[in-house]
């Protein structure tokens, strides 16, 4: 326990100095220590997975406090959470089909017990499946399942039954926990294998002698342009060079040395030079579930001379930038401000900017937004790891990702709402 | 080359006969009805719409919604009154005759719908769970026929409410559903489906408050909301962003003809919230300074539009044209199985509107209720399944239907 709430203070203070570049490298070490923080956790006989998800959304939001802006922690932290649910949903029917007892179902336990002694697998399978998916329309008159119902499954089964289960539990505590951290190494292989997947469909998107544009460097799109030319696609690329970091240059640097033609504009010259491109790809921060992009400043721009011009936008994103919530004012809650200096010298300026001279506040304010958001309605497509989708359709992947009861990571009050 | 044919004066005659010729009121509109309405002589204002031309939804709308006269809280006050009596009563009648049975169905219903705060489809419910209670049926085969008769007349005595039609549907739907699983006991499922149902209420009640809750991010502070309609779930959003200390202005439209404007300035008077009336021409206008659209739906179709009150979808194409947000506040309950392809292409639903002053006989009105709005000009609908996107409420629909 003390090793790991060591590594949990070194990464919340790594997040909250802003030490960690970029979503991918977020994403996996935040990945990599919930997976400690999970091995470590002891659990107890009964009601293991309210254990593990209790330790996992502790850790999880004051990770999530510490960088509000970096979507890909809270999404990682929901993916794990979700990752328990459905171990221990998959344990349980397993469990309840092998040994045909009769085992809790949903939520009618208590209640049905002494009524119901027989229900068949099948049903309570069922029922099972059912209380994992968000609330719908064919559960509505159901009790509406409490998150609390799932690992309630597990402890009531343990009570209703006799003593010859025990020496199943036991077995059981361990493969929980084991098949918990099986499940989060695939993700952190996902994670790291995100790049190749998405650049697998390169060749389906980019097509011969056609004129790309990107702004500023992506890895994604880096590897997406050279998988295309590696099939031997001929294309060219535009790079608009992404101020105040100018990693467009980079990027154009990178391109030339793996044989592209490249072309370097400035962000001002994005409008006049969209009518001879054939398509815009880019990469993203985030994407939010009602299909909006948070995405380097400069972008949003782009895309709406994209749509201006009838030019499709594409959007790569892994899926551990896939986040669930619907963002209402993202343009100041998901943004960040950097350093004036990147676009100033404050030895030259240092008169405007001084706020220690005569008037209390300096007449010149500069602001250096890190982020843009781009709505749904501009976009074309998504490339996922997973394939092409509308926008539209990024529901789907999150309620497949994701459980409806974390959206909110918070530990469940005493009150309770 | 395609001119419109001037077809609406053809249609016009064609009305004027029809109406002509068709003097007697309503029972005698085809055989078969009136021997039913001879055999049932007993019971005749209630197996029949009184009159099928004004839809008896809008009609109950209008009296929840229009404004708060000392007539309407007296009536309503009645109504609660004799609603507790009213229960046990149906039940000895039962006994009579089979025809009985369809008539506590719909007046039971009609019992449950006058009570201002309850909604449509839990009225619908409950009325459908009296059935199963008074029903003599042994087994589940049995039930479900009964009951399905049951929600079909309940169905066709109002064709035009769509959260009665959803809520009937929904039922049934859980009904068949239930009834796969293997209860050994047919009592105890005939009492969990009664429990399910009476507890459908309450499901309702705790809807709104989710709808409300997840509401509250995107109501920010100074935001300015543009409301159209009396809706229930709208007024619980705002009542829960006041309390919230949240400060915003609302400006709701006049809703001529039922004045809803005027019922929901008076409640949001009460707590305190800043409003200001608009006639319904004066929504363009005052466009600019509203940041978002709020309104209620009284059926959620599945391509993800909405039915509402007449306006909605003017006031929709308004927001999307000047960029601002619409979004809708709707229980899931209400989500229903129609695809309407225009606005024409629902079960009319008319209205008597009162201009004040006579009309000369020789002028046409336009008395439809209610419209359609795509759902390009939708932003988010707000449920108590969630925040949705118009895009996921076929995919919802298809869960429940599959």
């Amino acid at each position: 326990m003390p090793d790991v709430q060591v590594l949990v203070n070194d990464f919340l203070n790594k997040l909250k100095k802003r030490k960690i570049e970029g979503s991918l490298a977020t994403a996996r070490q935040t990945a990599e220590l919930l997976r400690s923080v999970i091995s470590q956790q002891r659990v107890p006989y009964t009601n293991q997975a309210r254990a593990l998800i209790d330790a996992v959304r502790a850790v999880g939001e004051q990770l999530i406090a510490a960088n509000p802006v970096e979507l890909a922690v809270g999404n990682i932290v929901r993916r794990v959470l979700h990752i328990i649910r459905e171990e221990d949903l998959s344990l349980t029917t397993a469990a309840m089909a092998g040994l045909g007892l009769s085992a809790a179902s949903d939520d009618e336990d208590d209640a049905d017990q002494d009524n119901h002694p027989v229900l068949s697998a099948a049903a309570v399978a069922a029922a099972a499946r059912s209380t994992l998916r968000p609330p719908s329309l064919q559960t509505l008159l159901e009790d509406v399942p409490d998150s609390a119902a799932v690992p309630h499954t597990s402890s009531s089964g343990g009570d209703s039954e006799g003593k010859s289960k025990s020496a199943d539990k036991s077995s059981r505590t361990r493969k929980l926990k084991h098949d918990v951290i099986e499940a989060v190494n695939e993700l952190i292989q996902d994670i790291a294998t995100c790049h190749e997947q998405i650049a697998e469909q390169a060749v389906e998107h980019i097509h011969q002698n056609e004129v790309i544009l990107t702004l500023g460097s992506s890895r994604t799109v880096l590897e997406f342009l050279c998988a295309a030319k590696e099939k031997q696609r001929s294309f060219r690329v535009f790079v608009a060079e992404g101020a105040p970091r100018y990693q467009g240059h980079l990027l154009a640097k990178e391109l030339v040395t793996r044989g592209l033609q490249t072309t370097l504009i400035t962000d001002s010259a994005v409008f006049a030079m969209i009518s001879r491109v054939n398509m815009v790809i880019v990469g993203a921060h985030a994407v939010m579930a009602n299909g909006g992009v948070i995405a380097p400043v400069g972008l949003n721009m782009v895309a709406l001379a994209a749509k201006r011009h009838a030019v499709p936008f594409v959007v790569l994103a892994g899926s551990h930038k896939l986040c669930p919530l619907y963002p209402h004012n993202p343009e100041v809650l998901l943004n960040e401000l950097r350093s004036p200096s990147e676009l100033l010298d404050f030895g030259e300026f240092s008169d405007c900017m001084d706020f220690g001279s005569g008037t209390a506040s300096p007449l010149l304010h500069v602001i250096n937004p890190t982020f843009d958001y781009v709505p749904p309605k501009l976009v074309s497509l998504f490339i996922t790891d997973t394939g092409g989708h509308n926008p539209s359709y990024m529901y789907r992947l999150i309620a497949d990702y994701y459980s409806a009861d974390d959206f909110v990571v918070q530990r469940r009050s005493p009150t309770g709402r | 080359m395609w001119r419109r044919s001037a077809s609406f004066i053809l249609d016009q005659r064609i009305q004027h006969d029809a109406a002509s010729t068709s003097k007697p009121e309503t029972l005698s509109l085809s055989p078969p009805q009136t021997e039913a309405s001879h055999m049932a002589a007993s019971v005749e204002p209630f197996n029949q719409n009184p009159n099928p031309k004004i839809s008896a939804y809008y009609q109950t709308r209008a009296a929840h919604t229009g404004v708060v006269t000392p007539d309407w809280l007296a009536q309503a006050q009645a109504a609660v009154g004799r609603q507790t009596e009213d229960l046990p009563s149906p039940e000895p009648d039962l006994k009579e005759s089979d025809s009985g049975k369809s008539f506590s169905v719909i007046k039971e219903f009609d019992n449950w719908r006058k009570q201002p705060d309850l909604a449509e489809a839990v009225a619908a419910i409950r009325a459908l769970a009296a059935v199963i209670r008074v029903s003599e049926a042994t087994t589940m085969m049995e039930l479900e026929i009964e009951l399905k008769k049951a929600s079909d007349s309940l169905k066709s005595w109002d064709t035009t409410s769509i959260s009665l039609t959803a809520g009937c549907d929904l039922f049934m739907r859980y009904v068949t559903r239930t009834s796969a699983l293997e209860y050994e006991d047919f009592n105890s499922a005939r009492s969990r489906l009664i429990e399910r149902a009476e507890k459908f209420g309450e499901i309702s009640y705790k809807a709104r408050r989710i709808i409300a809750m997840l509401s509250q991010d995107f109501i920010f502070d100074g935001c300015t909301i543009l409301v159209h309609g009396f809706s229930r779930v709208v007024l619980e959003v705002l009542k829960t962003a006041a309390q919230n200390k949240k400060l915003f202005r609302v400006l709701c439209t006049e809703g001529r003809p039922d004045r809803t404007g005027l019922r929901l300035s008076n409640e949001l008077a009460k707590l305190d919230v800043p409003v200001k009336l608009l006639i319904d021409s004066a929504v363009a206008y005052s466009m600019d300074e509203i940041d978002m659209v709020f309104v209620g739906a009284d059926g959620v179709v599945e391509s993800g539009g909405i039915i509402n009150m007449m306006g909605t979808y003017q006031i929709a194409l308004v927001a999307h044209s000047m960029n601002k947000p619409v979004y809708v506040a709707a229980e899931s309950y209400k989500f229903a199985r129609l695809y309407p392809l225009d606005q024409k292409d629902m079960a009319p639903a008319l209205r008597p509107i009162d201009f004040g002053v006579p009309i000369p006989s020789k002028v046409e009105v336009e008395t439809s209720a209610r419209d359609y709005t795509p759902p390009q000009y939708l932003t988010l609908l707000f449920t108590d399944l969630g925040v949705l996107s118009p895009s996921v409420v076929s995919d919802e629909l298809i869960q429940l239907y599959l």
